[in-house]
């Protein structure tokens, strides 16, 4: 059903950019009722409505902006995390590409809400073309009186922002982000205090997902119900699921919650390419990775997630077919992380990196088992012990490749030469 | 006050400590290595982790960004705690290059001590080490970078940028290449870089001006004040063998926290430079005996009322109480303090314009601080025999003041240092520098200090302190009273004279000094990092609790 759509719904509409023929499609609807609301009231709509942020840690939205605190004299900051780095999520880069207006329309609603009247959109450094595209779609906003003082004559204010980031992974963590658009080294910030409370230029401040924000619009259109009522009860509206590697039709669909991951790789990603199914990373390379045999009774929510201990992250799925080597596969994702580690805290900085070596060492067949042993112990090590997510999104797949494909990382294993080599 | 439990104990703490503070005040410990307790808190290094009872289940976290809560359940020995303890140490280690015989931090190392508590496992890593490279790494005026040995803590960047607020050096890459240095082609160079060598917890960044001279566990310290201003900082003076080889901050929180500056610092390089070793008459060494007879010959040549004395701003009050005692017993006002122009230089940190570290001692005794009357009461032959203690009145700052003292009058001089004073005196006896002896010192913000003997000088029964060798005078001059084995007993004796110190022994003059009630002398401005600071142990130990952990560091009290 194309009503259904909500993020993806002027998508293939020639030009579809422009901000008239946005306009005349739909764009910018939703303005006229939330200046009608309290900002009160469309936190409210959308605690009602469920949504969760969708940058990877599935957030309640409604609940973080309740966290600004009022009256502290200080602004408010909306920042729009549109610094999409994680391995095998591609999807607000199409959003930005098809329909920049709708992310336009999404902060003017969340800062609504906040009441705030900066608003910074990092994008990702290598972002350049999408950059240019939304800066387009800002003047042509600009020019509509849509951004700016007094937007559509309702007396708010909101002036917005584009920042390009210099393409660093940690930047997208939202206090890495705060940090870098501050003009600081992108490190994550120790918590507490917590951004919305001492965030950008230590004013409150909420960071937000590209998609997070581009569903507002929709929420105050239809109503807060009306979106839970979509998917499932803890998963809630649509949402973009991206799907990449082995597979016969890579690409990305806007659906509600609750497909089932087996009928979805089939009806719309049209079944593996090359072979069988081996491994299936649900939700960006950071989530833990899943067998075929766990797939099997699979939805995409966050809850069927949960409960196969890994995690719907961005949504962007990876799938790997029979002839993969998962080693090297894994040394592709450590290798990433520990280039990507701000180095600033010690399990990550040291962890990610001795993880990558010890995969160099295992891909030229010096490692022994203990190694391999000790891969998992250094993920646990890491693990929850770090000021950001980034030790934790290593030590995931880390864990999971290791335990779940261990044969594969056998065959690497250097043979023993007497019985004690294996274990010294 | 905020109850919590560490370990099944109940402790109380006052509201706002931190989770690492409370242990650590608590005798309960907690290694650390990027938390400083007067540096922002940054938690990078994660291995303070306790685990917290919520109602959630246990909860890991590091202790030093947590704040105390009421009815807190803290556990820093559970297995998940000293797991995540262990292996920070182990990641900390893994690419160290363990050069410790030839480093300089060896037995004051964060990572040392760590791992004789709680490491002592066999090294599992069999990869290349990766080399940081930048060893033995110049990088400014006395400090020397060694990027290897680092555990990027910041806690130096952290003091650049909130102390002297010069921001030196920075953090370059990222993940394990991350590393610390400075800007291309620039140097670490401000009045306070000496204290990141002190804050730096591993051999990363060590001083020049100590490097390769001593092993710091033969070192031996004695709590000391600075006599590098007027500002005095609380100081560890440590030595071996008669030598001093660095001083080091000593913490006073309200004093200098625990910092001080490169000019205090290094102020121990010129301690042994040109010494006064012999009585000299005339600028020609002497032997003590000859001396004495000359010195006898003088004093019997003229009356008691026409002797004067000037003592230098700088000396320890119980030199300057001896004079006094002195010159009421005689009956005359020939006596007073000499105080150089205030021609240092002074920041908004701890540097303060002048020089003399006693000033407020002399205004405690109520001494007189015109010295110029005393000079010219010597020139004018009013006085016939000037005493000139520890005081160079013919140096070149003051030179035109005092030159008329040369002719007019028998000049006596006590002095540690063959000065143009000394050198002009009919007899100069040597007396001790304020390391060799026992002293008090009351600095500009009314803070009264001990600064305790660190060793005797050689020829100790031969070169006496000066408040001891004032009372040996005194006795020539009849007043037997005046004699004592030690300054300590001066002070001892200015302490039940003067009420305000309320009888205090010299050996119980607690660490962080006694505070009277003198005016503050000058501007006294302490600016710096501006985070709240509440998280103090000694405001919830007590003083002997204090006194036990500097024992336990090797900082010794006298008996006295």
């Amino acid at each position: 059903m194309s009503s259904d759509l909500q993020l993806t719904k002027r998508f293939g509409i020639e030009n579809s950019r422009n901000i008239d023929v946005a306009r005349k499609n739909g764009a910018y609807s939703s303005l006229e009722k939330l200046f009608q609301m309290k900002p009160t009231e469309l936190i409210d709509e959308v605690k009602k409505s469920n949504l969760k942020g969708r940058g990877g840690a599935g957030f309640p939205t409604g609940m973080k902006w309740s966290f600004v605190p009022q009256n502290t004299g200080k602004p408010v900051y909306l920042c729009v995390n549109a610094d999409e780095s994680e391995p095998g999520t591609f999807t607000d880069r199409y959003i930005i590409e098809n329909d920049p207006h709708l992310l336009i329309e999404g902060i003017i609603c969340g800062a609504w809400a906040l009441q705030c009247h900066t608003s910074y959109i990092y994008i990702r450094g290598e972002y350049e073309k999408q950059f240019e595209m939304l800066n387009v779609a800002l003047a042509e906003a600009r020019k509509a009186g849509l951004v700016g003082k007094n937007i559509l004559g309702s007396g708010f204010d909101l002036e917005i922002w584009t920042h390009r980031g210099a393409g660093a992974y940690i930047c997208g963590e939202e206090t890495g982000l705060i940090e870098s658009l501050e003009g600081k080294k992108g490190q994550p910030r120790i918590k507490p205090p917590f951004p919305a409370v001492v965030g950008l230029f230590n004013c409150p401040t909420i960071v937000n997902n590209v998609k997070t924000l581009c569903h507002i619009p929709w929420i105050i259109e239809h109503g807060g119900d009306a979106f839970a009522a979509i998917g499932t009860k803890d998963s809630t509206g649509t949402n973009i699921f991206g799907v990449s590697g082995h597979i016969n039709n890579p690409g990305y669909w806007e659906l509600p919650f609750g497909m089932h991951v087996p009928e979805f790789l089939e009806k719309y990603a049209k079944g593996i390419k090359g072979g069988k199914l081996k491994a299936f990373i649900p939700g960006g390379s950071s989530t833990p990775v899943l067998t075929p045999e766990e797939t099997e009774d699979l939805y995409l929510t966050y809850e069927s997630m949960m409960a196969h201990k890994t995690f719907l992250g961005t949504g962007g799925m990876i799938i790997l077919n029979e002839h993969t080597d998962m080693v090297r596969a894994l040394k592709t994702l450590t290798h990433f992380y520990a280039d990507e580690s701000c180095g600033q805290c010690t399990p990550c900085r040291e962890g990610t990196s001795w993880l990558d070596r010890i995969l160099t060492r295992m891909l030229a067949g010096e490692a022994t088992t203990r190694e391999l042993d000790m891969m998992v112990e250094i993920a646990d090590n890491m693990e929850g012990r770090t000021i950001c997510a980034l030790a934790a999104a290593c030590a995931m797949p880390v864990r999971s490749f290791v335990t779940k494909f261990r044969p594969d990382f056998e065959k690497y294993i250097k043979p023993a030469v007497f019985a004690g080599a294996a274990v010294s | 006050m905020v109850k919590l439990t560490i370990n099944g104990k109940e402790v109380e703490v006052p509201e706002g400590t931190n989770v690492l503070e409370a242990c650590l005040g608590k005798g309960v410990q907690l290694e650390h290595f990027c938390y400083h307790r007067y540096l922002p808190v940054d938690g990078n290094c994660r291995t303070c982790m306790v685990e917290l009872e919520t109602p959630r289940g246990r909860a890991l976290t590091i202790g030093c960004n947590t704040v105390v809560a009421e009815g807190m359940v803290v556990h820093t020995t559970s297995e998940t705690a000293v797991r995540a303890q262990k292996s920070a140490l182990e990641f900390l280690l893994l690419d160290h290059p363990l050069d410790c015989p030839i480093c300089d931090k060896s037995g004051e190392c964060y990572l040392q001590n760590h791992y004789v508590d709680h490491g002592r496992y066999e090294p599992r890593h069999v990869n290349p080490r990766y080399f940081k490279g930048d060893k033995a790494l110049d990088i400014g005026d006395h400090i020397v970078l060694d990027a290897e040995r680092c555990v990027l803590c910041t806690r130096c960047t952290r003091f650049l940028d909130h102390i002297p607020g010069s921001s030196e050096l920075g953090i370059i890459r990222r993940g394990h290449e991350a590393k610390i240095t400075t800007f291309p082609g620039k140097v670490v160079s401000n009045d306070y870089s000496g204290n990141i060598t002190d804050v730096c917890p591993v051999g990363a960044l060590t001083l020049k001006e100590f490097r390769f001279k001593q092993r710091v566990w033969l070192l031996k310290k004695a709590k000391s004040v600075c006599q590098g201003c007027a500002r005095g900082c609380s100081i560890t003076v440590e030595h071996n063998f008669n030598r001093v080889y660095r001083y080091m901050p000593r913490e006073n929180k309200d004093l200098n926290r625990s910092w001080m500056c490169d000019d205090g610092r290094f102020s121990f390089q010129n301690l042994d430079e040109n010494r006064l070793m012999l009585p000299m008459l005339k600028g020609k060494e002497v032997s003590v005996v000859d001396a004495s007879t000359v010195f006898g010959q003088l004093l019997s040549s003229v009356k008691p009322t026409e002797i004067g004395a000037i003592v230098h701003g700088s000396s320890s009050l119980e030199t300057m109480y001896q004079v006094k005692k002195l010159f009421e017993k005689i009956g005359s006002a020939n006596a007073a303090v000499f105080i150089p122009p205030a021609n240092g230089k002074g920041d908004k940190i701890l540097k303060l314009p002048s020089l003399v570290s006693n000033e407020n001692g002399a205004r405690f005794l109520g001494m007189s601080l015109d010295s110029e009357s005393i000079a010219k009461k010597a020139a004018s032959g009013e006085i016939k025999m000037l005493f000139v203690i520890e005081a160079d009145v013919l140096g070149p700052a003051v030179k035109d003041k005092y030159e008329a003292i040369k002719q007019a009058a028998n000049l006596i001089v006590l002095s540690d240092k063959i000065t143009e004073t000394a050198k002009a005196a009919n007899v100069a006896f040597p007396v001790r520098n304020f390391v060799e002896t026992n002293g008090s010192y009351i600095n500009a913000t009314s803070l009264l200090q001990a600064a305790r003997r660190a060793y005797e000088p050689e020829n100790g029964d031969k070169i006496l302190p000066a408040a001891l060798l004032v009372g040996e005078i005194a006795n020539l001059l009849g007043f037997t009273d005046q004699r004592f084995e030690d300054p300590s007993a001066v002070f001892n004796s200015i302490s039940k004279e003067y009420g305000e110190l309320g009888g205090v022994k010299f050996r119980k003059i607690p660490g962080r000094g006694i505070q009277l009630s003198l005016p503050p002398i000058g501007p006294l401005p302490f600016e710096g990092v501006k985070v709240d600071f509440n998280i103090f142990p000694d405001e919830y130990s007590t003083a002997s609790q204090i006194e036990e952990a500097e024992k336990s560091q090797g900082i010794t009290v006298d008996k006295q």
